[in-house]
């Protein structure tokens, strides 16, 4: 008997896969964005990867998903701002905390949604939890390899001091699995200043082309724009981030 | 004029003589393990560690550095000095009730992790220093005094099968076996193996001694003997249970 | 001799379980021993990722009671060694405390702690301070420090090894699961290199020369047969406790030379008070501020010159009267009232201590 529910549960399930699989359907000239944001603990990478997908739902993309791929600490990353963020137009698939019990011990507990994200209609940012298994992590999502427009960027720190200098760097990203590019993210937090943004440009660059990544850009506060000239670091461009994060304790 | 005794090199005369109770085996495990540490010339690098109930007696039984910790906690200790400065050669000294009960999981994950240290643990099927109680040892249908009718395995479980719990867990390299008092030599001989185990750093090893507690089976010399030799190796088997294999020429 | 981790002074962005694995380094902590709980694991995670680098061990064991007992091994070994644990953890880390507190093991605990009692929450409160102060069947014979932020993680990480071998009581570096996983920026620096002074560490056991012959054997217990013997042992600890007391003894205090209400905070919650204090100052309002930066020993002295001179004084914490007891017991005699705020398991923002005192 119990057989034949778990029969019923999972034909059900295969149904609605294809339902979904079928949603995916993407207008014509509209490319879909699917990018998973990796890179070492406190990188920064939760506030870059929530700022792009924000970013898109302000340029009018439809269907934005932010995907919340942390598994080491499902109780400091976004839950917290998952409401708020809903209401500014972004989709979050993420536990909520109230939701959940014991996470914290229990912390690799995939939510099961989160394992078909791909196949979400629209555009995926994917917020990926730091971790030894780096990019790796991306292989419990459904259809991974099929997904052809998955890009993974490396978030650089260059304040961690375990990619503080170029060979750091190097090191880190080669661990990481399949990268397709890298962010320059040096800051310290409420202490930031142009140097360290400027010295992270620097060593982002140089690692990039040890590695033969492109370099994506420079993400950085706004409160930071007037000290950088052309609106542009090592050429690349700037991207500016509304923080978020470090509204919580953690 | 005082006849002295013959003792281990390794014994420290001012401590003697002992404090366990007339009968009682742990001397001889003792007297066993102090010639094995001479005839292996270890004297100078052996870290000794008791545990609580009658092994804390042996707290200062040696010439050799001892600590005394707490009850099924010498195993970890053992361990945590043995991975801080693996040159000395650590011995963690137990009872069956630490060994068995409350340190179980150390004795279990030690042996699984293959920890280059060397646990004895002395096997006399009741808890001795508390007054006598159920070990995890204790024989079916033997009296203790928390199994005043006799040990009731529906109710509390067959005895623990030490060597071979370990020996099932322990990988290559483990050297686990039992031996009894009433066999000095050979139980010598184990824990000389056990120790050069440690020594070649092959890996855990382990010796359960079988042995008298005459004060709590409240038996005279003959009765305590013949418990031990008829009554406990019926069910706790003598010998070497997992040796190393020997690395090919 | 350890590589050396950090030279030169660094600034850093990190959470504060990486802080703490750092300070560890830079303390030549030399093997830590631990076993998996939140909110601490990072301290391990970042330890067994570097430690290889810079010739450091590192020892999963099978329970918080092994961790600690390992942890008293390395000690009598001569090593500097560490573990880190929280809240059901902590509890079972007590056992082997209490034999550090009778064998006068150096050991160093650090502790984030998590939400109370039993498991409760992983993510943070202020609960485990009675238990690291007080654990164990004895008198708290430890040393305690309560941490706000991650430059003191870092600071009191590399203290508690030096202390802790200085005075040879078993010390604690009380943190929580905010100052665990918060980001913040924090001076990575080499002790040494500014004049901090490391633990100088020796083999309690397994030192050279045979035992017995060329030396004394070292026969280390922690049974004693008689009252008397014990009666003997605990008062001279207790004597060396106290001297050493005026030496250890940390805290901070501001504007209470004219304040009639002090607030009283410790760990990260003192930070709120810190900024409430400034906020009601602003205000026009005579507040004072006082924190208590060892738990044990309590800085009581400070703390009896300061109370009598206010109104009142107000205890935030994020337990239910724990800070509350010490700061009761340190001031018995004195007749300022003393008014709680309690919030046990929770965070406590400056915004409502403000509040509070305000209304």
């Amino acid at each position: 008997m119990i057989m034949f529910y778990l029969l019923c549960f999972h034909y059900a399930l295969c149904i609605m896969h294809c339902y979904l699989r079928r949603g995916v359907g993407i207008k014509e000239g509209q490319e879909r964005i699917v990018e998973a944001y990796v890179g070492e603990y406190a990188s920064g990478k939760s506030e870059v990867a929530l700022n792009r997908a924000l970013n898109l739902v302000r340029r009018g993309r439809q269907l934005v998903t932010l995907v919340d791929f942390d598994l080491v600490e499902p109780f400091y990353t976004l839950r917290p701002l998952q409401k708020e963020l809903e209401k500014r137009g972004l989709r979050v698939l993420a536990w909520e905390t109230e939701k959940t019990m014991g996470l914290g011990e229990a912390g690799t507990l995939l939510k099961p949604e989160i394992r078909w994200a791909l196949q979400r209609a629209g555009d995926v940012v994917i917020d990926v939890g730091y971790g030894v298994a780096g990019a790796g992590k991306l292989a419990l999502l459904a259809n991974v390899k099929e997904c052809l427009e998955l890009r993974v960027y490396a978030v650089i720190n260059i304040a961690r001091p375990l990619t503080a200098d170029v060979v750091g760097v190097v090191d880190y990203v080669q661990s990481l699995g399949t990268v397709h590019g890298v962010i320059n993210n040096s800051h310290w937090g409420d202490d930031t200043n142009i140097r360290i943004i400027q010295e992270g440009a620097q060593i982002v660059t140089k690692a990039a082309e040890v590695l033969g990544l492109p370099v994506i850009g420079t993400t950085l506060e706004q409160r930071f724009a007037e000290q950088i000239k052309g609106n542009k670091l090592m050429g690349k461009p700037l991207f500016f981030l509304e923080r978020q994060m470090n509204r919580y304790l953690w | 004029m005082a006849i002295v005794p013959n003792m281990p090199r390794s014994w420290r005369v001012e401590t003697k003589p002992h404090k366990f109770c007339p009968g009682c085996g742990h001397g001889l495990v003792l007297k066993a393990l102090g010639e094995a540490i001479d005839e292996l010339d270890i004297q100078d690098r052996v870290v000794f560690g008791c545990d609580i109930g009658c092994s804390l007696l042996a707290w200062d039984f040696f010439n050799v550095d001892i600590v005394q910790t707490h009850h099924g906690r010498t195993t970890p200790v053992m361990t945590g000095i043995k991975r801080a400065r693996p040159d000395r050669i650590c011995i963690a000294y137990m009872g069956d009730g630490g060994g068995y009960a409350i340190g179980s999981q150390h004795l279990v994950n030690a042996a699984t992790r293959n920890e280059k240290i060397t646990a004895i643990l002395v096997n006399n099927c009741n808890y001795g220093m508390t007054g006598g109680q159920m070990a995890p040892t204790t024989l079916p249908e033997m009296k203790t005094e928390t199994t005043p009718y006799g040990r009731d395995v529906e109710e509390t479980g067959y005895p623990t099968q030490g060597p071979e719990m370990v020996a099932a867990i322990a990988r290559e390299g483990a050297y686990t076996a039992r031996g009894t008092v009433a066999n000095v030599r050979q139980l010598k001989n184990y824990l000389k193996k056990a120790l050069q185990n440690q020594l070649e750093e092959k890996g855990f090893s382990f010796v359960e001694a079988l042995s008298g507690c005459p004060t709590n089976w409240s038996t005279n010399a003959k009765a305590t003997w013949a418990f031990l030799e008829e009554n406990m190796t019926k069910y706790f088997k003598v010998g070497e249970v997992k040796v190393p294999v020997k690395e090919e020429e | 001799m350890v590589e050396k981790a950090i030279t030169g002074e660094k600034r850093a962005f990190m959470t504060g379980n990486e802080a703490v694995a750092w300070a560890a380094l830079a303390a030549e902590a030399e093997i830590m021993y631990g076993y998996p709980i939140t909110p601490q694991n990072e301290i391990m995670h970042y330890w067994t990722r570097l430690a290889p680098k810079y010739g450091r061990k590192f020892l999963q064991t099978e329970d918080e009671i092994s961790a600690g007992f390992t942890t008293c091994g390395g000690v009598l070994a001569g090593k500097r060694a560490f573990t880190a644990t929280a809240g059901p953890g902590n509890i079972l880390m007590q056992e082997a405390m209490s034999m550090a507190e009778m064998l006068r093991i150096p050991t160093v605990v650090v502790v984030q702690q998590r939400g109370g009692p039993s498991t409760a929450t992983v993510i943070y409160s202020q609960q485990e301070t009675t238990l690291t102060c007080f654990g164990g069947n004895g008198e708290g014979l430890r040393i305690v420090y309560s941490t706000s932020s991650h430059q003191e993680l870092f600071d009191y990480t590399i203290k508690a090894f030096q202390i802790a071998w200085k005075y040879r009581f078993p010390t604690f570096v009380l943190g929580d699961g905010y100052q665990a996983k918060m980001r913040e920026s924090l001076y990575l620096y080499n002790p040494e290199e500014k004049g901090i002074p490391l633990a100088e560490p020796y083999p309690f056991l397994g030192q050279e020369g045979r035992p017995g012959v060329e030396r004394e054997p070292s026969h280390l217990r922690n049974t004693y047969n008689t009252e008397e013997e014990l009666y003997q042992i605990i008062s001279r600890y207790v004597e060396d406790y106290e001297r050493m007391t005026p030496e250890v003894v940390e805290y901070q205090a501001s504007d209470f030379e004219d304040a009639e209400i002090v607030l009283i905070a410790h760990g990260i919650v003192s930070r709120a008070a810190r900024a409430a204090v400034k906020a009601l100052r602003s205000e026009g309002l005579k507040v004072g501020y006082f924190r208590p930066i060892t738990l044990r020993p309590f800085p009581v002295g400070k703390l009896r010159e300061i109370a009598p001179k206010a109104k009142k004084l107000v205890v935030a914490e994020s337990a239910q009267g724990q800070l509350f007891k010490l700061v009761q017991e340190a001031l018995y005699g004195e007749t300022v009232p003393l008014e709680p705020y309690f919030k046990p398991g929770l965070g406590i923002t400056s915004e409502e201590l403000v509040e509070f005192i305000m209304f």
